[in-house]
C-alpha cells in the first residue's frame, strides 16, 4: 500500500492514487465501481457464494454498510449512487429477469423501477439528486438509453447548500 | 312517493353506470403509477443519436456512447436545452469509446477507449478542449469508471493479471 501511495504523488499530471478500501475477504475480484456524488461512498461488485453481490463501503474507513433488502436477489449489477449515497440504484435478479430497483437507505424501502414490457435493463445511472435515472435498455436486440423521471417518487438527495431546481423535463 | 322512489333508482343506476365506465380507467391509472415515467422529448432526441449505451448522468448533463454501428462516439447532452454540446478534440476516428463519466459541471469527462491495440483512460476538459491520457500504474486494462460530482475523484475498474480491481485516483 505504501508503495502505491509513493508512486501516486509522482504522476506526470499530478495524479494521486488512493488504495480502494479492502473488501471483507481480502484480495478478490471487484467490478463496476460507483462513487456517491460527494465521493464518500463506493459501491462495487464482489463475489459472495459464487454470485455477484453489491458491496457498499465508506471510502475512507472501509466500513461496509448493510444492505439487507438486497440479500437473496443476486446476481447484482450496475450499481449507481445518489449524492450522499442515500439512494442506490442497481439491477437484481427477479426470477428469469433482471429488475431495476432503487434502495432508499434512509427508509429501508426497496422500490422496483417498472419498465415498459419487453425492455431489459442493462446499465443504470442515477442523477446525484435522485430526480432522474438513465437506463441502458436492450429492446429488440438494440441497445439504447432512455431517461426517466423520479421526481414524483423520491425526496431529492441534494448537496448541502444546493438550491432547489425543477425536476422533470425542460426543453426549448 | 313512487315518483321519488323512481328517481332514487335512476340515480343509483346512473352511479353504477359511471363506476362501470370509470373502473378500468382507475385500474389503469394505478398500473401507470407504478411504472417509471419516461421523458419523451429527451428520449426522442436520444433515439436520433442512434444506438446508445453506457449512460452517465450528472446534474443537467448526460454523457453516453452513441451512434450508428461502427461509428460510435462520446456524446454529451445538455438536458436543460435537450441538445448535444460539442466535444472538440475528444472523439477520434481511430478510437472506439467503451465507457464515459462526467462531472456535475459538465466540464470534465473521463473516457475509456480502445485505440489501435490498447485500451486507454483519458481526461477531457471541455472548455479547454484538451484531452490527456491518465496513466494506469501498475499497468492494467481499464473498463468501467465512476466520477465524483466535483470531478476530482475517479474510480476505475482495472484488470490486472486476470483479477478485476478498483483504483481510486484523485485528479488534479
Amino acid at each position: 500500500m505504501a508503495l502505491v501511495l509513493l508512486l501516486a504523488g509522482c504522476g506526470p499530471l499530478g495524479l494521486r492514487r488512493q488504495p480502494a478500501p479492502p473488501g471483507a475477504l481480502g484480495a478478490e475480484n471487484r467490478e463496476q465501481p460507483a462513487l456517491s456524488g460527494d465521493g464518500r461512498l463506493l459501491a462495487s461488485l464482489v463475489e459472495r457464494g459464487g454470485r455477484s453481490t453489491v458491496l457498499l463501503q465508506d471510502r475512507r474507513s472501509g466500513q461496509v454498510l448493510p444492505l439487507p433488502h438486497l440479500r437473496d436477489h443476486q446476481p447484482h449489477s450496475a450499481p449507481s449512487l445518489s449524492w450522499t449515497g442515500r439512494y442506490l440504484a442497481l439491477l437484481i435478479q427477479q426470477g428469469p429477469h433482471r429488475q431495476a430497483v432503487l434502495q432508499d437507505r434512509a427508509s429501508g424501502r426497496l422500490l422496483p423501477l417498472m419498465l415498459p414490457a419487453g425492455r431489459e435493463p442493462q446499465r443504470l445511472s442515477l442523477a446525484a439528486d435522485g430526480r432522474r435515472i438513465a437506463i441502458e435498455l436492450l429492446d429488440d436486440g438494440q441497445r439504447r438509453v432512455e431517461l426517466f423521471d423520479l421526481s414524483g417518487l423520491l425526496e431529492p438527495d441534494l448537496a448541502p447548500g444546493l438550491r432547489q431546481s425543477g425536476g422533470g423535463e425542460v426543453l426549448p | 312517493m313512487s315518483i321519488a322512489r323512481g328517481m332514487v333508482l335512476q340515480r343509483r343506476r346512473g352511479a353504477a353506470l359511471l363506476l362501470a365506465v370509470l373502473s378500468p380507467t382507475l385500474l389503469l391509472t394505478g398500473c401507470l403509477g407504478d411504472q417509471l415515467r419516461p421523458l419523451p422529448g429527451l428520449n426522442q432526441r436520444l433515439s436520433q443519436l442512434g444506438n446508445g449505451h453506457d449512460p452517465a448522468l450528472s446534474g443537467r448533463w448526460l454523457a453516453l456512447i452513441a451512434g450508428q454501428q461502427g461509428r460510435q462516439q462520446v456524446q454529451l447532452i445538455d438536458l436543460e436545452r435537450g441538445l448535444p454540446v460539442p466535444l472538440i478534440g475528444l472523439n477520434r476516428p481511430d478510437s472506439q469509446p467503451l465507457s464515459v463519466a462526467v462531472d456535475l459541471s459538465g466540464e470534465r469527462l473521463v473516457v475509456v477507449r480502445q485505440r489501435e491495440d490498447r485500451t486507454e483512460l483519458v481526461l477531457h476538459r471541455r472548455t479547454l478542449m484538451a484531452t490527456e491520457r491518465l496513466p494506469i500504474e501498475p499497468a492494467g486494462v481499464p473498463r468501467q469508471i465512476s466520477l465524483s460530482a466535483d470531478g476530482r475523484l475517479l474510480a476505475v475498474e482495472v484488470s490486472r493479471g486476470g483479477i478485476w480491481q478498483v483504483d481510486l485516483l484523485e485528479l488534479p
